[in-house]
């Protein structure tokens, strides 16, 4: 590795030496309680997989830069150089880590794991070595962002062809089935780029007689999946942009996962952000909408990014109550549900992680079989795909649903 | 109906996000500098999507064409 690029790095390690990074780094007592808790061991009990492992591979970079024994007896400390083939471990590390913080609901000091594999995805970036397809991504976003009034009407007419299968859902007494660029809507919807994310949202938004508005852009942020911070800002801000500009009080984000956690950690936004699910029992508690009762047993897959790393479980449990004659939980305490093995950008990089993805989501396929239940309702894109995957792979035979297609179904005047 | 020729044909059909640009990004490196990729999809965002891919990848939109509920890409790849 050239000295340049090894300074570089460095300099970006330090970046990201935030407080609570240093005590994420320096506190571990390797006990191992989290080895277990992570899926990819579990299902795969190889020590590359254990948290603490994967911790350790960043960790031993810290000590050597940025501790005195480090710096003058590495040697002594575990202390590692950044080389070229530390870079090969550490995106092993972070690209097996579906940053679920599974490991930290375990660790007796909290210690999270997707924060110290951030280090080692900037790392990555730094080095130009980091996945090519999450990059892609990532820039086709911001591009978006620059040149979203080119790309308007090709948009408006791909929604337009909507409407029918909206209005099928729910006939609606507003002019347009899926309002856009609504000045001073109360809410502003941002979906993903398929019907399937758009149409039962918009049928239940008017079925509640929601004052509502699509956004151009789309909720995912590829920023965060490859942990690039500045791409990540230009993307979420994309949003709160079209937010301002129509003066909406609330930003509701689609069954998105991580576009939910990112959006959420917004501070000093002059509107709220909620979540699809979370807008969906509000409005059966406000009854502004009913439910018929879907026959069949039901489970619910908790998405880390919005359970664990978002604390809502109660939302879904609450309109699957309403919503299905059999609902039953397929982990005793929703807080310790297994990853569906798709996060942190490993469904997004499509069939080149599909084989790591089925073997290290055998405890969650086996946890869905266990279920017994016909039905696997969910509310995330990325979780959706991983565990209709698993379905396929293990011949689960079971329906993985959006729970939100649910709802739209079931609505009744 | 388009007229363009083409050396591959993408079907992009009610994928899940974000499919659709990541096989045509996968897609257009299986035919040579100068052929045409036929994408076919049914996503709306790939009205969006796909220009702005296209644009931050190099590659070239030759034509956009809409038939029901699908839209047919003619990619030309560049580079």
């Amino acid at each position: 590795m050239e000295a340049q690029l090894h300074d570089s790095l460095v300099t970006l390690f330090e970046s990201k030496l935030s407080t609570q990074m240093l005590l994420n780094l320096e506190t571990c007592s390797r006990c191992g309680i989290c080895t277990p808790a992570c899926h990819a061991y579990a299902s795969m009990p190889l020590a590359k997989y254990a948290p603490a492992y994967r911790a350790e591979v960043v960790r031993r970079i810290y000590k050597r830069y940025f501790t005195k024994q480090g710096r003058f007896m590495p040697v002594l400390g575990e202390a590692k150089d950044i080389t070229d083939a530390a870079l090969v471990e550490l995106k092993e590390a972070a690209y097996s880590c579906t940053g679920c913080r599974r490991c930290m609901v375990y660790c007796p000091f909290g210690i999270d794991t997707q924060q110290i594999m951030s280090i080692a995805k900037l790392l990555l970036i730094g080095a130009q070595a980091e996945p090519e397809t999450l990059s892609m991504l990532a820039d086709m976003s911001v591009s978006k962002g620059e040149n979203i009034d080119a790309l308007k009407e090709g948009f408006l007419s791909g929604i337009k062809r909507l409407e029918d299968q909206v209005v099928e859902k729910w006939r609606s007494q507003g002019e347009h089935p899926i309002p856009t660029d609504v000045v001073g809507a109360d809410v502003l919807y941002v979906a993903l780029a398929g019907a399937h994310s758009i149409i039962p949202a918009a049928a239940v938004f008017n079925a509640a007689g929601e004052k509502w508005s699509l956004s151009f852009f789309e909720a995912v942020n590829f920023g965060a999946f490859v942990g690039d911070p500045t791409k990540t800002r230009l993307i979420l801000d994309r949003i709160v942009n079209e937010a301002k500009r129509l003066k909406v009080k609330e930003v509701c984000i689609c069954e998105c996962g991580t576009a939910v956690r990112v959006a959420k950690q917004l501070k000093d936004a002059p509107f709220a952000v909620v979540g699809l699910t979370e807008m969906h029992a509000r409005y059966l508690r406000q009854g502004r909408i009913k439910l018929r009762k879907l026959p069949g047993s039901y489970t619910y897959h908790d998405p880390c990014q919005i359970a664990r790393n978002g604390g809502v479980y109660d939302e879904p449990r609450y309109i699957l109550r309403h919503l299905v004659e059999d609902f039953r939980e397929m982990s005793p305490d929703p807080k310790y549900n297994w990853c569906c093995g798709g996060g942190g950008g490993l469904v997004a990089m499509g069939e080149e992680t599909l084989e790591f993805r089925m073997q290290s989501a055998k405890v969650k396929a086996e946890q869905m079989r266990g279920s017994k239940a016909e039905v696997v309702v969910t509310a995330c894109e990325n979780c959706h795909t991983q565990l209709s995957d698993l379905n396929r792979h293990y011949a689960l035979g079971q329906r993985v649903v959006f729970l939100s297609s649910l709802v739209a179904d079931a609505l009744i005047p | 109906m388009s007229t363009i020729a083409y050396a591959k044909e993408l079907d992009l059909r009610n994928l899940p996000c974000p499919m659709p640009v990541v096989k045509i990004s996968k897609g257009i490196k299986e035919v040579a500098v100068g052929e045409v990729v036929k994408a076919i999809t049914t996503d709306p965002g790939a009205l969006t999507d796909f220009p702005a891919w296209a644009k931050t990848s190099g590659h070239q939109i030759l034509e956009t064409e809409t038939t029901g509920t699908e839209v047919n890409f003619y990619i030309k790849r560049l580079k």
